[in-house]
């Protein structure tokens, strides 16, 4: 009997590639727009040096303590997907390009949901067992400080927040679980009066669940998840593409 | 899930409705149900030039951000700020209050090319 042939998707070993924010951001949307011109699938997960305060597409740039961001040296930039701000630093970001679905399995909750099962499946071989959180609604001004059914959640705490961008024809989705705390959080970055013990109580890290916390074992387990979850079978390729647009829009009042 | 007779349809899953030369366009109920809930849409500014098929706006719902299309070429001439304090209309009526921007066509014949209800239903329904 034949062996079912496994869906080529490719992965870009990104995880040691010095970056800043928006350069992370131009290469995702590189990387959306090399599967739009035709490319197969892609996968990428990386890390954030400096650490940086990320905004959802639509959010207000208004939000942004940015006083607070250039003493703590925290890059801010805006994602070209929705959401809320999240802080990246202590965490290890992971990055899927893939044509939109048709049908029932077109819509976004349809690929939160697939998209979750390799997360799902990566995240149990570091002994950590999460699961699609619940929808609790809008957000407010900080991603992690409120549950979406694009999340995962263990018991009722965030570990992975993720967010879509649809174009071309093709969804982007990224989305970063955390690995542990840096000194400062979300409210210490966000205008605002923030309840910081409310945000840690939403959160938990893999270092606080005993799970490894080395961003390539890390990397290594959401490959594996989503090679396993999604029946398919990574090429390894070095680096992924910038965006093939020469600017990009990093000026916050702006839109990527 | 609603397919109204009167008016046509785009494979993006936009609706337009015919007024002379002007299309008033939303997205579907096929749509809006895939989305999820619209928190925000962001609307085309009034007196821009549109290209038939070309991004012209886009709306957020549940963190996804997803591109809305121009089913025709023309003028904006109007678009639902309604919608900048109410983005929900899009789910609760997206074939009335939840109308997205009005183009003034350039050329009608690119009418010919959309769907009429039964075949925007075969092509949702046959995925």
């Amino acid at each position: 009997m034949a062996a079912s042939r496994r869906e080529p998707w490719r992965l870009f070993d990104d995880l040691d590639r010095p970056l800043d924010a928006a350069a992370q951001m131009a290469v995702d949307l590189g990387m959306l727009e090399s599967v739009a011109a035709g490319g197969t699938p892609a996968l990428r997960c990386y890390r954030w040096c400096p650490p940086a305060l990320t905004l959802g597409r639509f959010q207000p740039a208004s939000d942004v303590d940015r006083v607070a961001c250039a003493r703590l040296g925290v890059d801010v930039v805006r994602r070209p997907t929705g959401g809320r701000a999240l802080l990246h630093g202590a965490d290890v970001t992971y990055a899927v390009a893939l044509p939109e679905p048709v049908g029932a399995e077109a819509s976004v909750d349809a690929v939160y949901r697939r998209l979750a099962e390799g997360l799902i499946v990566g995240l149990a071989t570091l002994g950590v067992v999460a699961a699609v959180a619940r929808h609790e609604g809008p957000a407010g001004a900080v991603c992690m400080a409120t549950q979406q059914g694009a999340d995962l959640r263990v018991g009722e705490r965030k570990v992975c927040g993720s967010a879509q961008v649809r174009r071309h024809g093709v969804v982007l989705q990224h989305g970063s679980v955390l690995l542990d705390r840096l000194p400062f959080d979300e409210t210490d970055l966000v205008a605002g009066e923030h309840d910081r013990d409310a945000l840690r109580a939403a959160t938990v890290t893999l270092a606080e669940l005993g799970a490894p916390t080395d961003p390539a074992v890390v990397a290594g387990a959401l490959v594996e998840g989503f090679a396993v979850a999604l029946d398919v079978e990574f090429t390894s390729i070095p680096g992924a593409p910038l965006r093939s647009v020469a600017t990009l829009d990093v000026d916050l009042d702006q839109r990527v | 899930m609603d397919y109204p007779e009167h008016l046509k349809y785009s494979s993006e899953h936009e609706w337009v409705a015919v007024d002379g030369t002007r299309a008033r366009i939303g997205i579907t109920d096929f749509a809006q149900d895939a989305l999820g809930d619209v928190v925000f849409v962001n609307l085309p500014t009034v007196g821009t030039t549109v290209a038939s098929a070309a991004t012209c706006a886009e709306v957020e719902s549940t963190k996804s951000v997803s591109d809305i299309y121009a089913p025709v070429s023309g003028e904006i001439v109007e678009v639902n700020a309604a919608l900048d304090d109410a983005p929900e209309k899009v789910n609760a009526e997206p074939y009335g209050e939840g109308w997205i921007f009005v183009v003034e066509m350039r050329d009608p014949s690119e009418l010919d090319g959309l769907m009429d209800a039964a075949a925007y239903r075969r092509m949702v329904e046959e995925g």
